[in-house]
């Protein structure tokens, strides 16, 4: 158990040494979709599984997508991948990075202060969270229809800005 | 706009601001912040030209920004105290952190640098909506948080006080004038929060009170700059006699209206045993009094030449409403013997 987690850990800082090192849209896209999963593998073991359940959903299934479709439609003809020189030297110098200050916290009691948000050490569904999600579909009531009502403004927010196709806020639309 | 969005986006500002004022758990009151924040982007950017866009975005950068730190101080808070309630914060880290993410979200010294540029980009009246509506719900918050440190509320109030006197001084247009405006006395205002948070709200209503007469003399004028200021003096006589008692009621002068927080922050600061503080803020005050005095040189105390048209104009019935500014000229220069009554009624 503790190996998976250590190699989650690990991709997940590949991962965002990936996106960090200023590659074309689509390739950070892609190194988004390695560090979402990857901590969504530590979320899971340490008492979150309803909230890497979600992440999953709707960073990766919802915002994500959208996010790779507009990429797509503003696709460039030199797309800069993680081999060409400048964003190789990016990712060296943020691996050099890491190392150097992973050096620092190495040891100690660095090593034992992770610990899992609720008592159960099995790796299942019914962790820590589902409580939490229990409470917030029940007294949190309130707080989720007011999500709702920012969802639905924001949506209307977000078609008064684009409404008017260059005559109104944005000229690029 | 369509009105029907107009509509929602208003109704979404009273409702963002009501829900931050009723909450007692951060994470309702950051989705108040959040929905005022959403809610004003459209009425900012209504006027499609680019530096009103620009403006918007600017805006919208920094309050996401702002919003942000306040959701990771709660967080930090809950993770180091176990609890979300707002009064009941006591660690200093996620104290000072929320002190600083809200002086962001309302434009204190050193964060200041936003709101003359993104006041300048909107038409009169959102900007009456930013300068005054919005600063409500922030300050709603500031004004429950128990304050750790003394010296770093009173930096942010004294910076804040100089900012806005020294950096209204070299402009022309009205609008960043306000803005250095609105900075100065937010600095008065976190100035006396940690002594008496009932003096605080005082400043901060009286000071919607005399910015919404201000702004509303400059939107009948149609006035942006200086220079259309100063070529105003014909077009409504009564404003032209009133506005410079308005503005001196924003420098804070005797008898007028505006006097009333000043006096009343620098007997309490005096009170602490803070002289060099309060002199300083005085002092400070004086930077903003002369910028207030040249606005009222160039619209009143002369009269600026110009050509007959502009001497002699028509005056025809304007379909702007004038009873709200009325209303609030009178509040903006008649309030100070009402002094007792403001300090027995606000009590925090």
């Amino acid at each position: 158990m503790t190996y998976i987690m250590s190699l989650f850990l690990l991709g997940l800082v590949l991962g965002l040494i990936a996106v960090a090192s200023n590659p074309s849209p689509y390739f950070a896209a892609l190194g988004l979709v390695v560090v979402a999963g990857m901590g969504c593998g530590v979320l899971v073991s340490y008492g979150g599984p309803f909230l890497s359940l979600v992440l999953f959903l709707i960073y990766l299934g919802g915002m994500l997508v959208v996010f790779a479709y507009s990429a797509a439609l503003a696709a460039e003809p030199y797309p800069e991948t993680w081999g060409s020189r400048p964003v190789a030297a990016y990712m060296v110098i943020y691996a050099a990075g890491v190392l150097f200050i992973s050096s620092k916290f190495w040891g100690g009691w660095h090593e034992v202060s992770w610990v899992p948000g609720d008592e159960l050490g099995e790796f299942s569904v019914f962790r820590g969270d589902i409580g939490g999600v229990a409470l917030m579909y029940s007294v949190g009531g309130g707080m989720l229809v007011i999500s709702a009502w920012v969802l639905l403004l924001t949506l209307f927010v977000v078609l008064e800005l684009t409404r008017g196709l260059s005559r109104g806020t944005l000229r690029a639309v | 706009m369509n009105p029907y969005i107009l509509a929602t986006l208003l109704f979404g500002l009273g409702l963002g601001t009501t829900i931050t004022f009723a909450s007692s758990h951060w994470l309702l009151a950051w989705m108040g912040l959040e929905m005022n924040t959403l809610a004003i982007i459209p009425l900012m950017a209504q006027h499609h030209h680019p530096r009103a866009v620009e403006a918007t975005t600017k805006y919208f950068l920094t309050q996401a920004t702002a919003a942000a730190m306040l959701l990771f101080a709660s967080t930090t808070n809950a993770w180091l105290t176990g609890q979300w309630d707002i009064q009941q914060m006591t660690h200093p880290l996620p104290i000072t952190l929320i002190t600083l993410a809200l002086a962001l979200k309302i434009g204190l010294a050193p964060v200041h640098s936003w709101l003359p540029e993104v006041l300048q980009g909107l038409d009169l009246t959102t900007g009456l909506i930013l300068s005054t509506w919005q600063k409500l719900a922030p300050f709603a918050l500031l004004l429950q948080i128990q304050p750790v440190n003394s010296s770093i509320l009173i930096a942010l109030g004294l910076l804040s006080t100089l900012v806005g006197g020294w950096g209204g001084l070299n402009q022309t247009q009205l609008r960043k004038i306000l803005a250095y405006s609105s900075i100065a006395h937010l600095g008065w205002m976190i100035l006396v929060l940690q002594f008496s948070p009932s003096l605080t709200l005082l400043t901060l209503l009286t000071y919607f009170v005399m910015t919404f007469s201000t702004f509303l003399v400059f939107k009948l004028n149609k006035s942006t700059s200086i220079n259309m200021l100063a070529t105003s003096w014909a077009k409504a006589p009564a404003l032209t006699a009133l506005a410079p008692l308005v503005l001196l009621s924003l420098g804070g002068l005797p008898p007028l209206t505006g006097f009333m927080p000043k006096w009343l922050i620098l007997q309490e600061l005096a009170k602490q045993d803070l002289a060099p503080t309060a002199t300083l803020a005085a002092m400070s005050a004086l930077l903003s009094l002369y910028f207030y005095l040249r606005l009222s040189y160039a619209m009143t105390l002369t009269m600026s030449p110009n050509n007959l048209t502009g001497t002699t104009p028509w005056r025809l019935q304007s379909s702007q409403l004038t009873l709200p500014l009325a209303i609030s000229t009178l509040a903006t220069l008649l309030l100070l013997p009402l002094t007792p009554a403001a300090v027995a009624l606000l009590t925090l």
